[in-house]
């Protein structure tokens, strides 16, 4: 804006006077409330605009809460890694009723991989229940190896030694359980 | 407003497009930087009628957003707003106000006082004529010039500049006679 020449032009003091005058003033804060809640009964506002701050927040919650799932999840494995059957397997420190647990979830589990492997591959893969009873047999071959125990070894030497017959079971269930 | 709001960066242009899709935190932005400027001028500009001045300044928002679609970024947001706020304070000037004849006008102008204030020539451009106290407001403190003042105020620039003229002597006769007394 450039001032066009006025006849009667203000003196050096009277400028000083008009540029000491203020140039602005603080809106009253509840009239501005009041223009904004106009604005958005108006339609001008998005009724859920999400200010900055509630952004913010939203930000942080969701940043902590994948923090706390970071930590749980990891907490977690390193109970489970600490409670596997791997780790108890490599410990040398077990009492006997504790080996004979373990006999035993090793067993189990050894069953349930079975199981596992046999209705992945029975449809798909013919030579499945083959594998799984030379893997079962080799268990057994294992457990005489070891004497655990004499009744035991006889039963299991009776097993492998009688002539397999296709078994009408096969079909359905393809592993040796014990 | 905190103080690191990305939106305080964001030019005028950036911030009415926001506001038109809706955006609320754009318009506050908007409105804290532009509102105080504007609110003063409005606030001068109504003289004795202060209380006054949450509506006009309401009505002057309402009509700029209202029109915010339109205003097409040749001018200044904020010279755009002043001329919707100057046309709402100056609808509520006394009818005939232009006309109004300033009682010391015939008198010659005494010299400015030594220790006249800022604040004795707020006083005094209080107690001027609606129309005259318009046109010394807008020219001498807002800094518009006689084109600029005769489009807002719907007068001819002659007019303008009579009007300046006249309150000029008549804020001079006020300030002598001590309008902080007043």
């Amino acid at each position: 804006m450039t001032d066009d020449p006025t006849p009667d032009d203000l003196d050096l003091r009277e400028r000083e006077l008009f540029a000491a005058l203020p140039r602005t003033s603080m809106p009253d804060p509840h009239a501005t409330e009041r223009l904004v809640a106009t604005l958005a009964r108006e339609g001008f506002l998005r009724a859920h605009a999400p200010p900055a701050r509630r952004l913010r927040r939203l930000a942080a919650a969701a940043a902590l809460f994948t923090a706390g799932v970071a930590v749980g999840a990891s907490a977690g494995a390193r109970f489970a890694s600490r409670y596997s059957l791997e780790h108890a397997l490599a410990r040398t420190d077990l009492t006997v009723p504790d080996r004979v647990l373990l006999l035993q979830r090793a067993g189990s589990a050894y069953v349930t991989a079975a199981h596992g492997y046999a209705d992945a591959t029975a449809h798909a893969d013919s030579t499945a229940v083959e594998v799984a009873n030379e893997v079962l047999r080799g268990a057994a071959h294992a457990v005489l190896k070891s004497n655990l125990n004499s009744t035991l070894s006889a039963s299991l030497v009776a097993v492998l030694q009688t002539p397999r017959a296709p078994s009408p079971t096969t079909a359905t269930k393809p592993i040796l359980w014990y | 407003m905190p103080a690191d709001d990305p939106l305080r960066d964001l030019p005028d242009r950036a911030l009415i497009r926001r506001f038109l899709d809706g955006e609320e935190a754009a318009f506050r932005v908007l409105h804290g930087r532009h509102a105080p400027r504007l609110r003063m001028t409005v606030l001068r500009l109504l003289g004795r009628r202060r209380d006054e001045v949450d509506d006009v300044e309401q009505e002057a928002w309402l009509g700029a957003c209202r029109g915010m679609h339109a205003f097409n970024g040749t001018a200044r947001f904020s010279s755009w707003l002043a001329t919707i706020g100057i046309r709402a304070a100056c609808a509520r000037f006394s009818p005939g106000s232009d006309t109004q004849p300033c009682e010391m006008d015939d008198l010659p102008a005494p010299p400015l006082p030594a220790a006249a204030t800022a604040i004795d020539l707020e006083r005094a451009l209080e107690r001027l004529p609606d129309r005259q106290r318009a046109v010394v407001v807008l020219h001498d403190v807002e800094g518009f010039t006689h084109a600029e003042i005769a489009r807002k105020l719907d007068m001819a620039p002659g007019t303008s500049k009579v009007t300046l003229l006249r309150a000029r002597h008549a804020l001079r006769r006020l300030l002598a006679d001590g309008a902080s007394d007043d």
